[in-house]
C-alpha cells in the first residue's frame, strides 16, 4: 500500500473529492482526519464507511478560516495519532457570478475559505514538517484557477492564489525534505456540478477531450500519489485531472 | 548550570557552524552570528531531542541569545522535573 501507516489530514473532507480522498487514503494504509463545517451528519457517514477499511479515522469539526482552530486541529491529530505525515487542503467554496453583480462578502468568503484557508492549516503544520524533516502537502486548486472561467473571478482568484503558494513553499521548504504540490480537477461530478443546468453540463462535456465529467476518484487517486513517496521527486507541480480540457 | 550552557553553545555552534567561543552568552543570533529563522527552528528542535521536552512554536521569537536560549531551556526541564 503506498501509505502504509502515514498520518494524513484532509480538511473539507465529508463530501465530493474531499470525501474520495479520505476514503482512498485510508484504503492506501494511512490513518485520516478530516475536517468537516456543518456537515456533522455526512461527517457521521464517512467515519462508519472509512472505519470498515481498518484504519483510524477521525473526524474534527474545524473552521480553517479560524487560524486558531487550525492550529488546534494540528495538535489534535498530532496528540491523537502520534504524528503527522500529509496534509490535504481541500476545503473549497464557491460563489459564482458574474463581477458586475459579485458582492465583496462572495468574494471575501472565497477568498477566506479557499486560500486563507489553505495558509491556515499549512502555516500550523509546516513548523512540525520542518523539525521531523519530511511531510507532503497537497493542496486542491482547480482547472478555475490555471485558466480562470466566466462568474468564478473570486473563485479562480482564490485557486490561482494557492498555485503562487504551492510554487512558493515548495522552493522555500525543499530542503526540508518537504513536497508541496497542487492537483487541479477540471469538471468532477460532485454536488458542485449537479447544482448546474443540464445544458450547461452538456455544453461543458462537449468541450472536454475525454468526454465525460471527471470522478472523485479520479481526483483522489492523483492525491493517493501525490502524497506518497512514488512521487518523491515531484514538488512544486500543479497536475491537472479535467479530462484535457485545458490542453493548450 | 555551566554544564547547560556549554552544551546548548555547542548545539548552536554546530547548528549555525560557528565555533563554539563565538557563542557569547549576548552575541545576537540574527544581527551578530547569521542565524536564519531555519536555523532557530532546528535549535528549537535539537534541545527538545536532545532534552526530551516539548518547547512551544511560540517560543521561537524568545531564542535570540544563548542567554535566551538557555533561560527558555531550563523553563522547559524545570516543567519536566515537575511532571515526573
Amino acid at each position: 500500500m503506498l501509505l502504509e501507516d502515514k498520518v494524513a489530514i484532509v480538511t473539507g473532507g465529508t463530501r465530493g473529492i474531499g470525501r474520495a480522498i479520505v476514503l482512498r487514503l485510508a484504503r492506501s494504509g494511512c490513518d485520516v482526519a478530516f475536517t468537516y463545517l456543518k456537515s456533522s451528519q455526512e461527517a457521521d457517514l464517512l467515519i462508519r464507511e472509512a472505519g470498515k477499511l481498518g484504519r483510524r479515522v477521525l473526524a474534527l469539526q474545524a473552521d480553517v478560516r479560524d487560524f486558531d482552530q487550525s492550529r488546534q486541529l494540528i495538535e489534535r491529530v498530532k496528540d491523537d495519532f502520534g504524528k503527522l505525515d500529509i496534509l490535504v487542503n481541500n476545503a473549497g467554496i464557491t460563489r459564482d457570478k458574474a463581477l458586475m453583480m459579485m458582492t465583496r462578502e462572495e468574494w471575501l468568503e472565497v477568498v477566506d475559505t479557499n486560500l486563507n484557508g489553505t495558509f491556515n492549516a499549512t502555516r500550523c503544520a509546516i513548523v512540525t514538517f520542518l523539525k521531523q524533516k519530511s511531510g507532503s502537502i497537497v493542496n486542491i486548486t482547480s482547472v478555475s484557477g490555471v485558466t480562470g472561467l466566466p462568474r468564478q473571478t473570486n473563485y479562480s482568484a482564490s485557486k490561482a492564489g494557492i498555485i503562487g503558494f504551492t510554487k512558493a513553499l515548495a522552493r522555500e521548504v525543499a530542503a526540508y525534505n518537504i513536497r508541496v504540490n497542487a492537483v487541479a480537477p477540471g469538471f468532477i461530478d460532485t454536488d458542485m456540478i449537479g447544482s448546474l443546468k443540464e445544458e450547461f453540463r452538456e455544453a461543458i462535456r462537449k468541450r472536454i477531450p475525454l468526454a465525460r465529467f471527471g470522478s472523485a476518484d479520479d481526483v483522489s487517486r492523483v492525491v493517493e500519489f501525490m502524497a506518497s513517496d512514488r512521487a518523491s521527486f515531484i514538488t512544486g507541480q500543479v497536475v491537472i485531472v479535467d479530462g484535457g480540457l485545458s490542453i493548450q | 548550570m555551566e554544564d547547560l550552557e556549554n552544551e546548548i553553545r555547542n548545539l548552536i555552534a554546530e547548528i549555525i557552524e560557528k565555533e563554539p567561543r563565538e557563542v557569547t552568552p549576548d552575541a545576537r543570533f540574527f544581527e551578530d552570528l547569521g542565524v536564519d529563522s531555519m536555523m532557530a527552528l532546528e535549535i528549537l528542535a535539537a534541545m527538545e531531542k536532545k532534552y526530551r521536552i516539548h518547547i512551544p512554536e511560540e517560543k521561537l521569537t524568545q531564542l535570540t541569545t544563548l542567554r535566551q536560549t538557555v533561560a527558555v531551556a531550563r523553563e522547559f526541564l524545570d516543567k519536566k522535573g515537575q511532571d515526573a
